[in-house]
């Protein structure tokens, strides 16, 4: 009689993963496939017909492709790479997004891995708040980004302001590659440094110890021990950002300006115009291009995932050395170089954020933009967006779909890594939500779920706050998969096989003996499930039905009119409650974790 | 492993997994639930069915002998802007006068979600739209095969429209107001030109920001008005879009050999700076990256209201024109209300309102009647020559100019 329940939950335990699977594949068909898959069709199916021309004409004008435009009107790889390596070549739309996306990637890891190393080996005061919120600037508006970086890096900024203080010739960043090149590496080097922050904390220390024991210097054990554990997250974040500034938009022409165009631009004002089977045309290409490289991403990650035990962390440096050392020395000098990049990277912007909140036009202290929020939560008619509303339902979304995203994610990490066969495929199709257009993704919700299907003579239409939470997981979850996945995949498979043969059911093992060991991983995930969630827009306002199920994203956009003041009140009031929610998030996966 | 998971550490653990599990299950029914939920409440015919997906403030059943819900579909700024909107004070006062309550739907897409929505035989869900522009209409008219909305039909007030403003041929669309598209520059910093060609001068290089026309309207309206000026399709590269029209436009500069995309070359070459978005581009003017930048010539109505030095904030119609943005509304088609609708439109016509409309909206009423305080006109600039391209001029042309310009500005 007694054991009745063991043995309900040993079955719900059999089965949970299988369950869990069902669930995500369920949830991904109904809020991500399925929508975008009524919008992409119309690339190739037009006026009921299927048709490869929108394609052909595409890949056939060099506007968009360049000289990769002659591969398709029948010259050979060779014509192509002879007009590409003459000077007046041309890149096309595509070819620029790409070359722009690989720079902005390569900028975002230069800034994010010191950042990741001094965070991950050094102990000072405030360093897990700061860890906490590295990731804040993910979840700020294009708009926002771009008030900061106007009084940051403009004519009148900020850093011309310290430079001709200091005797130094003024820069004109502003409308130049650059001036998005750092915007970039302002939203992705946070999640280089976050992903490599978390691996880095995964190193054994005991695999060091034993490397210096057997003689090597600590360069050699750097390049031995601890930077293969390093190269799966390293690759993981450079390839989502890649992805992400290859799908860039509204911050490219507010910071560069139309001669910088990307592809998702032209995508918008195709969709805009209703031209949809071009921007689908154009989005595929899109989308093919950006899976490809997380293909190839994960196709390396297979072939060298290296088998390592967590068994202990390694003790952090202290910032203030024991001993002045020339190494010591050399890399204090290093951490100061790097925090005053940083400072100007990544802290002024969002200091001149602040800044503008609480400044009127002719530049005095106001709070009357904080007074604004006040008074619209007080006076703001039912139709209107009132700020607590928008903050209620950001952090309840954000938590909901958390939840949701994090079992999602760890079963997809689950499959793709313990998948014999066609794992990297799995793993690309699972990356979808972060490479597809938004403006599609938002297109497709509207049709397949907001306006429903017809089934015998019903609608059926999906909408409101489970569907916001559904979309928010959903675009949340490959983060989970990618911060969890490699941790996964380098876990020894001897540690799930005995726990197997011990009689423990799979479920069992992942959750007892392979999550533990991977924990930073699924904090980490859930920090980035949070902060998508919080910063999530399109999806948002599309699902959102009657005036009570807007965020805080949706309220910034409501509150920006000719003065920016009041917009960027409620930025503040994102960032805050944002920040705080990162904090939460540490403290109780970390209490869980130092149990 | 013993000394990695104590037993204690690996329990609080699974309870915080158990609890994310359950969670996401119970996320999952929320939204089947949801679906049944919406899906039980529909029609089975084509009918409005009271759910609402387009920002509506509250799902009421509008049958039986009750009060009348009229659903007016708008942008949002109409209803919620920060400074001043004109919703809430239309619908107080509508509704203190006519047994009928409003509804504001305001979808983050505007018309094109009523498209959309036509497009994927789902009901409309509202009875008019107010803020329809010359290429909404001629976007729906070119989308569906139906028509989005019936003609305007018994409207009081439309006599006192002002000429020139009415741009539907099909009189379905009224024109409730209507807006400049100027130049806004910093007077502390520059003059800005008499002249479209004086922008080419070496004086004012770098000094202009534009926005994208693919993106932003006031970016579309300084297009058009460059078409205006110059005209179209006289270059001879021969690999254009443009000119699906019968009829090519010829500038108003008398110079067939010179177009519009000749001017934009040379304005490229003059550093003119295109953003994404009116507010990237105001943004970044006030900042004083450049000192002219379009908007709206209303600028100073909004200066004066917020203190700032009005020397900062001057207008300039160029050759002394100015594109002009009337903005109409029309009742769609299947609307369920549609002599409300009707009574809603003659209502905005009115003297005081179309004053209101002109306050609160920022713009310029569409009557010669409207009550306007006398130093309106001070601060809210007309210019002496309003330019604006018709429905059948902009039919089948505008995604040609649009595309060839593109093709010229961002050739990479």
């Amino acid at each position: 009689m007694s054991d009745t329940p063991h043995r309900l939950r040993d079955r719900v335990e059999r089965r949970a993963l299988t369950a869990l699977t069902a669930a995500t594949v369920a949830v991904l068909v109904i809020v991500f496939y399925y929508p975008v898959g009524t919008v992409l069709i119309e690339a190739i199916v037009v006026d009921g017909r299927l048709t490869l021309a929108v394609f052909t004409n595409l890949l056939q004008d060099p506007f968009y492709v360049g000289e990769f435009a002659r591969l398709f009107t029948g010259e050979g790889p060779v014509a192509v790479a002879r007009a590409f390596a003459a000077p007046d070549r041309r890149l096309g739309i595509v070819g620029f997004t790409a070359y722009q996306a690989v720079l902005s990637t390569i900028v975002s890891v230069a800034l994010g891995l010191p950042a990741a190393y001094i965070l991950a080996r050094f102990e000072f005061p405030g360093r897990q708040t700061l860890r906490s919120v590295t990731i804040l600037p993910f979840v700020l508006p294009s708009i926002m980004v771009a008030v900061g970086f106007v009084a940051t890096f403009g004519r009148n900024g900020t850093l011309n302001a310290v430079l001709s203080a200091v005797g130094m010739p003024r820069v004109e960043l502003m409308f130049t590659l650059e001036a998005i090149l750092i915007a970039h590496a302002f939203y992705n080097a946070p999640l280089v440094a976050r992903v490599t922050t978390a691996a880095w904390e995964s190193v054994d220390a005991s695999a060091v110890e034993t490397a210096r024991s057997l003689g090597a210097g600590p360069l050699r054990a750097f390049v031995d021990v601890v930077a293969p554990q390093l190269y799966p997250a390293v690759l993981t974040s450079a390839a989502l950002t890649f992805v992400f500034t290859f799908g860039t938009f509204p911050i490219v022409l507010a910071l560069g300006g139309f001669e910088l165009a990307t592809v998702e631009v032209f995508v918008y004002r195709l969709a805009r115009d209703l031209q949809y089977a071009e921007a689908a045309a154009l989005a595929i290409v899109e989308l093919t291009i950006a899976l490809g490289v997380l293909f190839a991403y994960l196709r390396y990650e297979a072939a060298t995932a290296v088998a390592a035990r967590r068994v202990r962390p390694r003790p952090r440096k202290s910032l203030w050395p024991d001993a002045w050392t020339p190494r010591a020395l050399f890399e204090r000098a290093g951490i100061v170089t790097y925090a005053g990049i940083a400072a100007v990277v990544f802290l002024a912007p969002i200091v001149s954020m602040l800044l503008a909140s609480v400044t009127t036009a002719d530049g005095s202290l106001t709070l009357d933009h904080y007074r604004f929020l006040l008074t619209r939560q007080q006076t703001g008619a039912a139709f209107q967006v009132r700020p607590w509303p928008a903050v209620r339902n950001s952090v309840l979304f954000a938590g909901a779909s958390a939840l949701v995203a994090l079992p999602m994610g760890v079963v997809v990490a689950v499959i793709t890594t313990r998948a014999s066969r066609g794992r990297s495929l799995v793993g690309a199709v699972a990356m979808a939500p972060f490479a597809v257009s938004g403006i599609l993704v938002g297109l497709g919700l509207l049709r397949g779920l907001v306006f429903g299907v017809e089934v015998a003579g019903w609608r059926i239409a999906v909408a409101g706050s489970a569907a916001i939470v559904a979309a928010h997981a959903v675009a949340g979850y490959p983060f989970v998969v990618r911060t969890v996945a490699p941790g996964l995949a380098s876990l020894d498979a001897s540690l799930v096989e005995s726990a197997r043969a011990l009689g423990a059911s799979r479920a069992r093992a992942l959750f007892d003996i392979e999550l533990p060991l991977v924990w930073p991983g699924v904090v980490a995930g859930a920090a980035f499930a949070v902060a998508i969630s919080m910063g999530e827009f399109t999806a948002t306002v599309v699902l959102a039905t009657g005036a009570d199920a807007y965020t805080m994203p949706v309220a910034i956009e409501r509150f920006i009119g000719r003065r920016l003041g009041p917009a960027t009140a409620m930025g503040v009031v994102l960032l805050v409650v944002t920040g705080f929610s990162f904090l939460v998030i540490e403290r109780l996966g970390g209490e869980v974790h130092d149990y | 492993m013993d000394d990695v998971t104590t037993p204690a550490r690996r329990h609080s653990r699974r309870r915080f997994l158990a609890l994310s599990g359950a969670a996401g299950v119970a996320g999952l029914a929320g939204c089947s639930a949801e679906r049944v939920d919406e899906g039980a409440s529909g029609d089975a015919g084509g009918e409005s069915n009271g759910t609402d997906d387009a920002g509506e403030t509250n799902t009421t059943e509008d049958t039986g002998d009750e009060q009348p819900t009229l659903t007016v579909a708008t942008y949002g700024a109409f209803v919620d802007a920060p400074s001043v909107s004109p919703g809430a004070w239309l619908k107080e006062t509508f509704e203190s006068r006519v047994d009928a309550t409003i509804e504001w739907a305001t979808p983050d897409n505007e018309l094109n979600y009523y498209l959309e929505r036509a497009a994927s035989g789902a009901s409309i869900d509202a009875d008019l739209y107010v803020g329809l522009t010359t290429e909404d209409l001629v976007r729906a008219d070119s989308e569906l095969d139906d028509d989005l909305f019936a003609e305007a039909g018994e409207v009081d007030g439309t006599d006192a429209i002002r000429d020139g403003l009415r741009f539907d041929p099909f009189d379905r669309a009224v024109p409730f107001d209507t807006g400049y598209v100027s130049l806004v520059y910093d007077g502390t910093e520059t003059t800005a030109p008499e002249t479209f060609e004086g922008l080419l001068d070496d004086e004012h290089q770098g000094a202009l920001i534009a926005q994208n026309p693919g993106s932003s309207s006031t970016g579309r309206s300084f297009l058009l008005h460059t078409i205006h000026r110059f005209g179209e399709g006289a270059s001879d590269d021969g690999g254009g879009y443009g000119g699906g029209g019968d009829e090519t436009i010829e500038g108003t500069d008398g110079d067939p050999t010179y177009d519009y995309l000749d001017y934009w070359a040379d304005l490229q070459a003059n550093d003119v700076r295109v953003l994404g978005s009116w507010e990237d581009a105001y943004t970044a003017w006030s900042n004083g990256e450049a000192p002219m930048v379009v908007s709206y010539s209303t600028d100073q109505v909004f200066a004066a209201d917020a203190g700032e030095d009005l020397e900062r904030h001057q207008i300039r119609f160029l050759n002394d024109e100015a594109y002009a943005t009337p903005e109409g509304m029309a009742v769609f088609a299947d609307a369920d209300e549609p002599a409300l609708a009707r009574e809603f439109m003659s209502f905005l016509l009115e003297p005081t309102v179309q004053g209101e409309i002109a306050k609160r909206n920022v713009a310029f009423p569409a009557t010669t009647t409207a009550a306007l305080p006398d130093d309106y006109a001070s601060l809210a600039q007309e210019p002496a020559t309003p330019v604006t391209f018709g429905y059948d001029e902009l039919q089948g042309s505008l995604d040609g100019w649009i595309t060839d310009w593109e093709r010229q500005v961002a050739g990479n």
